[in-house]
């Protein structure tokens, strides 16, 4: 069961990085080069306020996730990794 | 940034705002704006961060004006942002009441009953908005102010923000991520979030011609109306005579792209189309815009 876990984590992260750098437009970066546990915000991947607003819609979009239940939750937008596992936690089963 | 958390603490503290409340009282609004002339003056002679930040403006809006004519344009931007929030002291503190006028009523109306979401209102640092925000009560939302928490306490109680009897709050762009979470998840609820238009202070900004020159104005607001997918309403005000104030929310942009490589270009259209707006009520009302910053310089 833990490694289904694991394994849905890790089928999440890879979405979420390709998500990032297409919809993000992140330049001269692919997926695979994106750490799971690089910091989204300032250093590391370098996104800014505004971007965020872009991974809330994306989130949305594509794991049916509220916006309501990320608010001041500053722990989600970490990592890759955090985020990967907030989605797994949280998002609608169809 | 520094400097703009200064030129706040100087200008607002509890004796001033108790020394104008009670000139209100005693001589009413025409007593309490007597007195303006006075304290302006002082501002005008002693006050030159504050001389410097209203010249920015001011020698570009009257481009034929000699220096004193200038000086003077910005005696005459004191007085006024003066004025206003005497006004509003005037109006929260049940001593009475203003005209005001609301242009494009029907068009906002219309926008939030054909959407569960709400609408960010562009605002700048125009008119009078603190006596704008009382008017909005009458959509019957609660207002959202995206803005720094007020630093200096004595303006806060004035204006009685984030009071429930006001229906006003304040999300703080201190907060994570400038607060943008806040701001999406408020939308959608169907609020409404009054985010400032016209100093980037930083934030991310793009080109515009404002006044005959390259300006800077922020562009937070339409990026986060597109993801949101809500339109954006240009709110401003103006003080059009001695008990008259005028509220327009007739201007919608509703900022839209189809791809990433769209967003860059949509949403300096939007910059535009506001800048547009902005010249206009400069032209209208030339010392009713208090900006106090250097829109045509980059901020970092």
């Amino acid at each position: 069961m833990q490694k289904n876990d694991a394994q849905e984590i890790a089928e999440i992260r890879k979405t979420l990085k390709e998500m990032l750098v297409k919809d993000l437009a992140l330049e001269d970066i692919k997926p695979e080069d994106i750490k799971d546990d690089a910091v989204l915000f300032g250093e590391g991947l370098g996104l800014d306020s505004l971007d965020a607003v872009e991974i809330v819609v994306l989130l949305q979009r594509n794991f049916g996730l509220e916006v309501k239940d990320m608010e001041n939750r500053k722990d989600i937008f970490y990592s890759i990794d955090s985020l990967a596992k907030y989605v797994h936690e949280n998002r609608k089963k169809t | 940034m520094a400097q703009q958390i200064n030129f706040s603490k100087k200008r607002g503290n509890q004796l001033g705002f108790w020394f104008f409340r009670t000139a209100l009282k005693l001589f009413g609004l025409s007593g309490a704006y007597g007195l303006l002339y006075f304290v302006c003056l002082y501002y005008l002679l002693f006050d030159r961060l504050a001389v410097s930040a209203g010249m920015a403006y001011i020698k570009r809006r009257f481009k034929t004006y000699n220096f004193l004519q200038r000086i003077f344009g910005v005696y005459g931007l004191f007085i006024n942002q003066g004025k206003n929030l005497i006004d509003r002291y005037y109006i929260h503190s049940g001593l009475g009441q203003f005209d005001i006028e609301l242009q494009g009523y029907d068009k906002i109306r219309s926008l939030l009953a054909s959407s569960q979401k709400g609408v960010i209102l562009l605002t700048a640092h125009v008119g009078n908005w603190q006596v704008t925000m009382t008017v909005l009560k009458q959509f019957g939302k609660t207002v959202y102010l995206l803005m720094s928490p007020e630093e200096n306490a004595a303006v806060k109680n004035a204006l009685n923000i984030d009071s429930d009897r006001e229906m006003l709050r304040i999300i703080s762009n201190e907060n994570f991520l400038g607060g943008v979470v806040e701001v999406m998840k408020v939308i959608s609820e169907g609020s409404l979030v009054s985010i400032m238009g016209d100093r980037s202070d930083g934030y991310p900004s793009t080109e515009a011609y404002f006044l005959g020159e390259k300006a800077y104005f922020p562009y937070g607001a339409f990026s986060i109306a597109a993801a949101a997918q809500c339109p954006v309403v240009v709110l401003l005000s103006a003080k059009t005579s001695a008990k008259k104030y005028v509220v327009d929310v007739s201007h919608v942009i509703f900022p839209r792209y189809n791809s990433r490589a769209d967003k860059k270009d949509a949403l300096n259209k939007c910059v535009r189309e506001f800048a547009g707006i902005m010249e206009d009520y400069a032209i209208k009302y030339p010392f009713q815009w208090f900006v106090f910053r250097d829109i045509w310089k980059r901020q970092n």
